[in-house]
């Protein structure tokens, strides 16, 4: 945790309240983001997210597998969030297990979308390569690696610009096998396929200090929230999950006007990280 | 030690309650030697006792049996699995006893109590070793499936006499318990046949005989009734309370089946020495218990 | 002899899980009717009752239709793992389910992690912390039988539970789910429902407060469902709350005779 004396508390809470932050952002306004993509060779797609003092990077691994027999029509996904030691000495041991925990399930709320599959920023029937039989799974590994504020923000542009670095190879499945057994497939060497990631959601995280809500909380404004709201838009402008923090509770009326706000920030976020993405797939090709 | 003169002394100056707290045994003992105990009962008197059927819809058979606050909720889930080689045209019932963090201050998550194993294996030898069910009754085709059915009990509310309470619903929870109707299907598995829709999922089945042809009941040959009490100098407490356990640690728990006879005896550790006549008194007092849980568990028959 | 072979041999319900999604909604949205017959935004009866477990400083016991819920609240006692002092309490909490909860479950009869933290999540807002510095506040629950809208049944229930347990709060807490399908907003879903949803909300909040303590939303929605979303939810918990407070002045009344 930061250590905050009283009256650098009330300098933080009052910039926030005079819409001027003490590094000198509006409420408002992100950091700079840096981003990189393809900085695993060995993973099918990754990418290294930088606000602030905030660094993370996002991993693809896509591995053959069996569809669950509840859903013999789509392939799997699995989230998994590792806090390192290094970012922070509390994530050392329980505590950040429990945070990893936290923000793989709000990731995973913002990203597959309702039981049915709709609304989900990943479809999960292009992973599917034989019904019932064979499909991809889907592993997606966040690594925290330097933690100023707004995690969560920062992990959800990198695993969408990691899904967009992505590329899976061809699969050709054998003709036709009996019922029971496993048909042989063969895996392309040459032959990508790219997801479409037009529809991956980006998460906005707005905090609540006093009676103002800040976007990109720095780790020292979030020691001073007192709830938190993260809301995960696609982009059509409509809301594809939406998770609380924090204990003390909020008014109804306050909570949509978030959404209208997180709606409106979530465009010119969206619009920055594309750009971002197309140019760091192309530095990528270059080089 | 001048503790016990003084806590004479004191008892009568002090509130019940706080003497009840400070020196437990004494206030058990002062009770026991009126005949009588903390709850109103006298010593050879169980608590009020009672047992509701079929209340869990998502389970084969279930019961709540309530004795005194410990409460247990039993439920046996049916399962089809292939018979073991040596017993071809026999069925198979697990037992489990399960204490959740919910029923005990004593029980925290994540650590399971000490106590539950060992209930679980005395419940899983009485059932098998009574003779109360015919496995031959669990057989669907011979050497190729057989019923297995998952007896969980989860104790809801731990005052005392575990034992008794967890034995009481398992046996109403068998009585209670419908075997599905099932057939087998192209592919050499049982599946169930739902009286009401699902026509289309089992079109390929209905010419197919079913092997278990209506909903049917065990038959319960002999049931078996437990009481535990408590040896405590030359007193006898039958059915005791989660005080009474902690503060009086000689545990004597007979079980004995319809016709009386003693299926399992249980001594487990205490201080004290158990003479036969106590044994005997023991054994008459579960056998009178058995004739009131019998009459309880036949009232629900009725119903 | 039966406990080993229950790892041992492998068994199956014969049971038929169905494995579409069932053609409740295609085109005609209006003349389909829920699977238990209520109305689209009617909730369950509610049957609640206070003091399931002798032994607890305060337990509740919650059924909701087919979803049958037991809380128990231990303590304020000493905490068993905290390292370090605290001038304010701590909460702890669990969540799980017996073997025979749901068909569908199998039998694993498990500890719901993901439950536990929610519903940690949902109380850590109304407990008034301050009041029992030092010591833990425990909160178990056990899902006996799981029929849809589990967690917040469980959350309401708790609520109830640490009412009972003397715990000071700032208010009562309720907790209600919205399942979507299709167009159809369907308030306190039953498993069925669950399964072939298109998104979920689930609030928790203060209903005298009217304050929101957790919100949690999946699947995509547009602004106008989530007004009208929130808005089902609010009228659902202020009747929640009102239920909760004739429970507790019932069982007040009864220990006053």
């Amino acid at each position: 945790m930061v250590g905050v004396s009283v009256g650098e508390q009330n300098f933080i809470k009052g910039g926030i309240a005079q819409d001027l932050r003490t590094d000198g952002r509006k409420r408002l306004t992100y950091r700079d983001i840096y981003l990189e993509t393809g900085v695993i060779p060995q993973a099918n797609g990754s990418a290294r997210v930088r606000i602030g003092g905030t660094d993370v990077i996002a991993s693809v691994k896509a591995e053959i597998g069996r569809p669950s027999s509840l859903q013999p029509d789509k392939g799997k996904v699995a989230v998994f969030i590792d806090c390192s030691p290094t970012a922070e000495p509390t994530f050392g041991g329980r505590g950040g297990e429990e945070l990893s925990s936290e923000l793989a399930l709000a990731l995973q709320v913002c990203l597959l979308g309702g039981k049915s599959g709709a609304g989900a920023g990943i479809n999960l029937s292009s992973l599917l390569i034989k019904e019932g039989r064979v499909c991809w799974d889907l592993y997606i590994d966040g690594l925290v690696i330097s933690s100023d504020g707004n995690l969560l923000d920062a992990l959800g542009a990198a695993i969408k610009a990691a899904l967009t670095n992505t590329a899976i190879p061809k699969v050709q499945v054998s003709a036709e096998v009996a019922d029971d057994e496993q048909p042989e497939i063969d895996i392309s060497d040459e032959e990508y396929q790219q997801f479409d990631t037009s529809s991956v959601p980006v998460i906005v995280t707005l905090t609540k200090v006093g009676n103002h809500y800040i976007v990109d909380a720095t780790a020292e404004e979030e020691s001073q929230m007192s709830s938190a709201v993260s809301i995960s838009v696609n982009r059509a402008g409509h809301i594809c999950g939406l998770t609380k923090r924090g204990g003390s509770g909020l008014d109804p009326s306050v909570i949509l006007d978030m959404i209208s706000v997180a709606k409106h920030v979530s465009e010119t976020l969206m619009n920055n990280l594309d750009s971002k993405i197309s140019a760091a797939e192309a530095c990528e090709d270059e080089s | 030690m001048g503790l016990p003169d003084s806590c004479q002394d004191l008892s009568t100056e002090m509130e019940v309650d706080a003497f009840r707290r400070l020196f437990p045994l004494r206030f058990f003992e002062r009770h026991l030697s009126e005949s009588l105990r903390p709850d109103g009962r006298p010593l050879g008197k169980a608590r009020d006792t009672n047992v509701n059927l079929g209340l869990v819809s998502s389970a084969d058979g279930s019961a709540l049996a309530k004795i005194g606050s410990t409460t247990m909720l039993a439920a046996i889930r049916m399962e089809v699995m292939t018979p073991s080689t040596d017993s071809p045209d026999e069925g198979c019932i697990a037992v489990e006893f399960h204490m959740p963090p919910i029923c005990s201050p004593t029980v925290r998550p994540g650590r399971p109590a000490d106590e539950a194993p060992v209930i679980s294996k005395r419940l899983s030898d009485v059932i098998s070793s009574c003779d109360m069910i015919d496995l031959k009754e669990l057989c669907l085709v011979s050497g190729k499936a057989a019923w297995m059915g998952y007896l969980d009990i989860y104790c809801l509310d731990a005052d005392g006499a575990l034992f008794d309470a967890a034995l009481l619903s398992a046996v109403a929870a068998f009585s209670n318990l419908q075997i599905p109707v099932v057939a087998l299907n192209d592919n050499g598995r049982i599946v169930a046949i739902n009286g009401d829709g699902e026509q289309e999922n089992n079109a390929s089945i209905t010419e197919k005989e079913a092997v278990n042809k209506e909903k049917r009941k065990l038959t319960l040959k002999n049931i078996p009734f437990s009481l535990t009490c408590i040896l405590h100098k030359k007193y006898i407490l039958a059915d005791p309370t989660a005080e009474e356990e902690s503060i009086m640690d000689t545990l004597v728990t007979v079980v004995l089946d319809s016709s009386d006879q003693i299926v399992n005896f249980n001594k487990s550790g205490g201080s004290a020495l158990v003479g036969s006549s106590a044994i005997k008194s023991c054994v008459e007092l579960a056998r009178k218990r058995g004739k009131e849980l019998k009459q309880i568990l036949g009232d629900m028959d009725i119903d | 002899m039966a406990a080993k072979q229950r790892d041992a041999a492998t068994t199956y319900s014969p049971r038929i899980i169905a494995r579409t999604r069932p053609p409740i909604f295609k085109d005609s949205d209006l003349d389909w009717t829920r699977p238990d017959g209520r109305g689209f935004h009617q909730c369950r009866p509610a049957l609640l009752q206070t003091g399931a477990v002798s032994s607890a400083s305060g337990s509740a016991y919650a059924e909701f239709g087919n979803t049958k819920v037991i809380v128990s609240v231990f303590g304020p006692r000493e905490s068993k793992k905290a390292t370090s002092y605290s001038d304010v309490g701590r909460l702890n909490c669990n969540v799980s389910y017996t073997t025979f909860a749901s068909p569908t479950l199998g039998s694993q009869g498990t500890d719901h992690k993901e439950y536990a933290s929610m519903l940690h999540k949902a109380l850590e807002g109304v407990i008034m912390m301050e009041t029992f510095p030092k010591t833990t506040v425990d909160v178990f629950a056990l899902v006996l039988e799981s029929g849809g809208s589990d967690l917040p049944v469980v959350i309401s229930c708790a609520g109830l539970a640490l009412a009972d347990a003397g715990i000071m709060m700032y208010d009562l807490i309720t907790a209600v789910s919205v399942s979507c399908i299709g167009k159809r907003l369907m308030i306190d879903p039953v498993t069925e429902e669950e399964g072939c949803e298109d998104g979920s909300f689930m609030m928790t909040c203060m209903p005298s407060r009217s304050e929101i303590t957790q919100l949690t939303i999946t699947g995509e929605w547009t602004t106008p469902n989530i007004n009208e979303a929130m808005q089902l939810c609010m009228d659902a918990s202020s009747k929640l709350g009102d239920i909760m407070r004739d429970c507790l002045k019932q069982a007040a009344s009864a220990s006053d005779e």
